[in-house]
């Protein structure tokens, strides 16, 4: 199921919208029917996966990554070592971890091993096009805790997305965080005639720039981190016909909450576009909140959403109905397919 | 002397291999003979053989403080484990200097914090901060670093902003993680925010607090990760090491 569903992305990225979501069942379920299906599959993680227990809450198990017979992987040496596979070591990848030094290896016999693969999204990319070329039909990018970054279009094609009971103690909680993160990953891109336009303004190294028509006013160094409500207003002010804040590093929360603010005040519109969703951090509203005060959030690179997995599950807390959940999400979260890859609700 | 038996090891009280350790603790009981009893008990369901309570006293009416001794009869394979991750070797202060002059031969910059709403400063006070921890002055005292401290309740993008604007090499956040997910998401933000600078390549990014392990650093994204018992000549020897190797590897 989850296998037809993302076979449009040679390389997909899992990502988990918190600890404990279910993304590396998810992963290991795709494994499995990869495997049946006689797929060679390339397998690494921005994080770590496949250990026994959980970092944080010791007491939490964890499922263990099963690969098979000419499987790839991009883990440390030194888990490889510990695991005891049968293994060949391909490359060396200069990648350099708190756990050790990163390879890319085959494995000769089936083998469970821990994989912890590069940090950094620039690195894991490398990993994957290096599997790839090395044999590897498919390649699976697992994250680690609530990180993003292996989601962006830079690094995977496609993402499954994993939700679950530890979001909110009732269905109506885990609907609603899960519904603003799909927001966020499914935000509009620029207009087609504005991309070539913008996407040069997008691009790091850079400050950004504030655009419209007749309009282009270059930002100040660091100014997404910085700028506060008064160099927001003076901005806003100088620039009337301002439609687009174009801004190619991090977008955070700060920012975009006192520009609604200074918007509100002028009733103004604007649009603030970013690299990517990964590039945007929202923790106290959603893209919808700001919409809603006159600003709108676009993206030059979209995200492929594939999947949304489930786990009704909350570790040491809760359990939730699994097919009343699921039926929820998918009634909030149109077109896209949401499954429980434990009970296959 | 006898040998030691890396393989299972356990700890050491009178002789090698006796596994005998101490504890202390606290139980919300009532500072009675029951409660001795309920330490005693408690500790052989843990598992400990031979647990003998040396001093217990009221804390406060209905709590009563104990210091144990017991026997420990699990080993580990610290074969196995020195295997697994990558060990720094510790320089002293005066190695550090001379490595980075040889290796790096400019300041390496180092910005730190607490960030978010942790308003605990010792850490990242101890690691940075000329006085330092222990007779171990922190990494203003080096010649070789050029360091900020931030303080605390220091918001990401802030922190991130000076980075930027000093060129830093590292940077450093202490956080006091828990199992609430506040301090982790804090952490992760972090490092997503340097990816989308498109700095993580150029930045080496450590974290530190009483719970923080490598594991712990490799999930939430960092370089290495520092927990209690870090001096600041640990955290240095790691971050010119790191330097020179990037170095070597562009």
């Amino acid at each position: 199921m989850l296998a037809e569903l993302t076979s449009a992305a040679r390389r997909l990225a899992l990502a988990g919208l918190a600890k404990n979501t279910g993304k590396t069942v998810a992963l290991t379920a795709l494994l499995g029917e990869l495997h049946a299906a006689g797929e060679r599959v390339g397998v690494t993680s921005i994080g770590r996966d496949g250990e026994e227990h959980d970092v944080i809450d010791a007491r939490i198990d964890k499922p263990r990554v099963e690969l098979a017979a000419g499987d790839l992987v991009a883990t440390t040496d030194a888990l490889l070592e510990a695991s005891g596979a049968e293994h060949e070591v391909l490359e060396h990848t200069g990648a350099r971890t708190p756990l050790g030094r990163v390879v890319v290896a085959r494995v000769t016999a089936p083998a469970a091993i821990e994989v912890a693969g590069p940090s950094a999204a620039v690195q894991v990319r490398e990993a994957a096009d290096a599997m790839i070329a090395h044999g590897a039909a498919r390649v699976l990018v697992d994250g680690a805790i609530d990180r993003r970054a292996a989601s962006s279009p830079s690094v995977a094609d496609g993402l499954v997305l994993a939700t679950g009971a530890v979001l909110g103690a009732d269905v109506e909680e885990v609907v609603l965080a899960t519904r603003r993160a799909v927001e966020l990953v499914r935000l509009p891109t620029v207009p087609a005639a504005l991309a070539d336009s913008l996407a040069p303004l997008c691009a790091l190294p850079g400050s950004g720039a504030l655009v419209g028509a007749g309009v282009a006013t270059e930002l100040a160094p660091r100014f997404a981190l910085t700028a506060d409500q008064g160099a927001l207003e003076a901005l806003l002010d100088e620039n009337p016909d301002a439609e687009r804040l174009v801004l190619p590093g991090a977008v955070p929360e700060a920012l975009l909450a006192q520009l609604a603010a200074a918007l509100r005040q002028r009733r103004r519109e604007l649009t603030v576009v970013a690299g990517d969703p990964t590039h945007i951090f929202l923790t106290e509203r959603e893209p919808g909140w700001y919409r809603r005060q006159g600003l709108s959030l676009e993206t030059v690179r979209a995200i492929s959403l594939l999947a949304l997995t489930v786990n009704p599950v909350a570790p040491m807390s809760h359990s939730l109905d699994s097919a009343a959940l699921c039926a929820a999400l998918r009634e909030a979260i149109p077109d896209v397919a949401v499954l429980d890859v434990l009970s296959a609700a | 002397m006898r040998e030691v038996d890396l393989t299972a090891v356990r700890p050491y009280g009178d002789q090698l291999g006796d596994g005998l350790v101490q504890l202390s603790f606290t139980l919300p009981v009532p500072y009675s003979l029951a409660a001795r009893r309920a330490a005693l008990e408690l500790m052989t369901r843990v598992g400990f053989e031979e647990p003998e309570v040396v001093h217990y006293e009221e804390l406060t009416p209905g709590y009563t403080y104990f210091v144990m001794y017991a026997r420990c009869v699990e080993s580990v394979d610290f074969e196995a484990i020195q295997g697994a991750g990558f060990d720094v070797e510790y320089m002293s202060e005066d190695e550090i200097e001379r490595f980075a002059g040889e290796r790096i031969g400019r300041p390496i910059v180092v910005v730190g914090a607490s960030t978010g709403s942790d308003t605990h400063s010792v850490g990242i006070d101890a690691m940075l901060n000329l006085k330092g921890y222990h007779g171990h002055h922190g990494l203003e005292g080096y010649r070789s670093f050029r360091s900020y401290n931030l303080g605390s309740q220091v918001a990401n993008s802030t922190l991130l902003a000076k980075a930027i604007e000093v060129d830093a090499d590292a940077i450093l956040v202490s956080q006091t993680v828990t199992q609430q997910n506040l301090h982790i998401q804090n952490l992760t933000e972090l490092v997503e925010m340097v990816e989308a600078e498109g700095l993580r390549g150029r930045m080496v990014l450590a974290c530190g607090g009483p719970r923080v392990t490598n594991e712990l650093a490799k999930e939430l994204g960092f370089d290495a990760g520092f927990s209690k018992g870090t001096y600041p000549y640990h955290l240095a020897s790691f971050l010119v090491r790191e330097l020179a190797a990037r170095a070597a590897a562009a």
